[in-house]
């Protein structure tokens, strides 16, 4: 009875949050596209105009296959920050998966040791080994490279990967794996035939974080590249964003394209970003 | 297989674990271990490149931060950062959970829909919001003026230090309140329906299930989701930089150890600002969990 009660009644409080929810995440995002489709004239207007009054594509054609300095920025951006979180999820990935599958099904020594000395440079503010990394990487001449910035991605996003791949390995059950082996399967046919299928959401949860967190970098990438060569959107869209001739509206539709792609994948794959997060984070 | 070679492989190592985890080892020693304990040794050395040579040179470091006003206004900022984002974050998160805790057609959607700001990048983030901020074509000059609550546009960043604060820190905790409202959720989820029928019968009203159920049964996510937002909102950087610049009305303590360290090349004074971040990150982590956590058996 209570529990009928409970679950079927139609809090108008709850609705309220609901309601809360969709128009705290959805209306900035909703005004950013609003002020994409219009033209400059338009987005200087007071009172501004809720709805673009004449929806252009303009600013979009302008920066994608427009000419000029600007528009050519934002494409090397946008190159260069699909490679860069590419590269650095897949590497990271495969070093996290390898790593976890040891710590997770085999004694070693040293391997407690190992595994929280990994988790614990989590605890560190990302931003703790910023000067240290950027000397280091001025040193190995490796600023306004990709393998600089690659380099610095994946150590940064390894122990988070790393402990998700391990939470999830050891959630699955050892039956199998030792089936497996009693077939007289080596150990690296156990992970590649019988671990990495199981494992699959593990991983796709892992790489959709690392690439997120990829994307949004920013700091890391401004100290390490001082040249368009390998700076990322964000880095190019901020420098925008200081040079004060830049139009607003032209600048909202260059950051409609920095979110296009976070925000596919956190809406299409939902529920392996909050898996992961919740392997990530709870323990 | 023979005797033999059972003999062999029990004489050698198992070397394949090492082998695994090796690449792992090599990045996280090479590229965090290393660089964290240069960084602490150098906070003690002055480090110019332009001005050399490098040389032991104590606290002097840490004397120049605490007389430097640049630095001790970003210490004020960013306390006040700190304070209104955890506020804010872990109101709003436990709020959001709430809304969420109980199972309803089309929950998933208003997840998807809660998770987006937490996945785009801070400093685009702060471009979105520069169009509601903005002295010149935001929308909330222009909704203040529909209401007629302003006569005219109003310049909001830059002009009064603490409503920049406030206003600035509203975007940060756009983004990092999805986490932490995912965090106490699942903490929600694990407190058994027996309790709020038992509580039912018994007659409590809904805000006495809360602050007796709801609320202590939840504090290890809330825990979680408060430690994330400190760590996060003391080392603040995109949503400032982007939305006031170096101005001294907004810039953080992370701002300024990219600005000694990249504009005025003292890297010394750099490592000695960002090891004291570190040392109060980690210390006041520590203090909240002392403070929230509690373990939680159902």
């Amino acid at each position: 009875m209570a529990r009928r009660a409970l679950m079927t009644s139609r809090h108008p409080v709850r609705w309220f949050g609901v309601a809360f929810i969709l128009l705290w995440s959805l209306f900035p995002l909703y005004w950013v596209v609003n002020v994409s489709f219009q033209t400059d004239a338009e987005v200087g207007s007071k009172p501004a105009h809720y709805l673009p009054p004449h929806p252009t594509l303009a600013n979009y054609k302008a920066l994608l296959s427009g000419a000029g300095d600007i528009p050519d920025q934002v494409r090397q951006g946008t190159f260069n920050i699909v490679v860069e979180c590419t590269v650095s999820t897949v590497i990271t990935v495969v070093v996290a998966t390898l790593a976890a599958y040891a710590f997770a099904r085999m004694t070693f020594r040293g391997r407690d040791l190992l595994f929280y000395g990994v988790l614990a440079t989590m605890a560190l503010p990302a931003y703790a080994t910023l000067i240290p990394l950027y000397r280091l990487m001025s040193t190995a001449g490796l600023v306004n490279t990709y393998t600089g910035i690659i380099l610095v991605y994946v150590s940064g996003f390894l122990p988070l990967a790393t402990w998700i791949m391990h939470n999830y390995m050891v959630s699955l059950p050892v039956a199998l794996e030792e089936a497996a082996s009693v077939d007289g399967a080596s150990r690296m046919q156990v992970l590649t035939r019988i671990v990495l299928p199981l494992a699959m959401p593990g991983v796709v949860s892992t790489a959709i974080i690392t690439f997120l967190f990829a994307w949004g970098q920013f700091l890391f990438p401004l100290v390490l590249s001082s040249d368009i060569s390998t700076q990322p959107l964000t880095v190019v869209i901020t420098a925008l964003q200081g040079r004060h001739e830049v139009p607003y509206a032209l600048l909202s539709a260059a950051g409609v394209l920095a979110i296009t792609v976070p925000a596919a994948i956190a809406v299409a794959l939902n529920r392996y970003v909050v898996n992961g997060l919740l392997a990530g984070s709870v323990k | 297989m023979t005797a033999g070679t059972v003999a062999a492989r029990r004489r050698r190592p198992d070397l394949l674990p090492y082998l695994l985890v090796a690449p792992l080892a090599l990045v996280i020693v090479g590229l965090a271990v290393v660089p964290a304990v240069y960084s602490l040794v150098q906070a003690f050395f002055r480090v110019q490149p332009l001005d050399p040579p490098t040389r032991f040179n104590g606290f002097d470091n840490f004397r120049s931060l605490a007389h430097n006003s640049a630095v001790l206004g970003s210490l004020g900022n960013t306390i006040a950062y700190t304070v209104i984002g955890m506020a804010l974050t872990t109101v709003l998160g436990i709020g959001m959970a709430l809304a969420l805790q109980q199972r309803f057609r089309g929950r998933s959607i208003v997840i998807a829909v809660l998770i987006l700001p937490w996945a785009l990048p801070g400093v685009v983030e702060g471009i979105v919001w520069s169009g509601i901020w903005d002295a010149n074509v935001g929308l909330f000059n222009s909704a203040l003026t529909s209401f007629h609550l302003v006569d005219q546009y109003q310049v909001f960043l830059g002009s009064n230090r603490w409503l920049t604060i406030l206003l600035i820190e509203i975007v940060q905790v756009w983004q990092i309140t999805p986490l932490s409202a995912l965090l106490v959720l699942a903490a929600l989820q694990n407190i058994p329906d027996e309790l709020y029928e038992a509580s039912a019968l018994d007659g409590c009203s809904a805000w006495s299930r809360f602050v007796r159920i709801t609320l202590p049964l939840a504090r290890p996510g809330i825990a979680v989701a408060m430690v994330q937002a400190l760590i996060l909102t003391l080392n603040v950087f995109d949503q400032p930089y982007v939305l006031n610049g170096a101005a001294e009305t907004g810039a953080s303590l992370t701002m300024q150890t990219y600005f000694i360290s990249f504009q005025n090349l003292d890297f010394g004074a750099g490592y000695a600002l960002s090891l004291l971040i570190t040392l109060a990150t980690l210390l006041l982590s520590w203090v909240v969990v002392r403070l929230v956590y509690r373990k939680v058996e159902f």
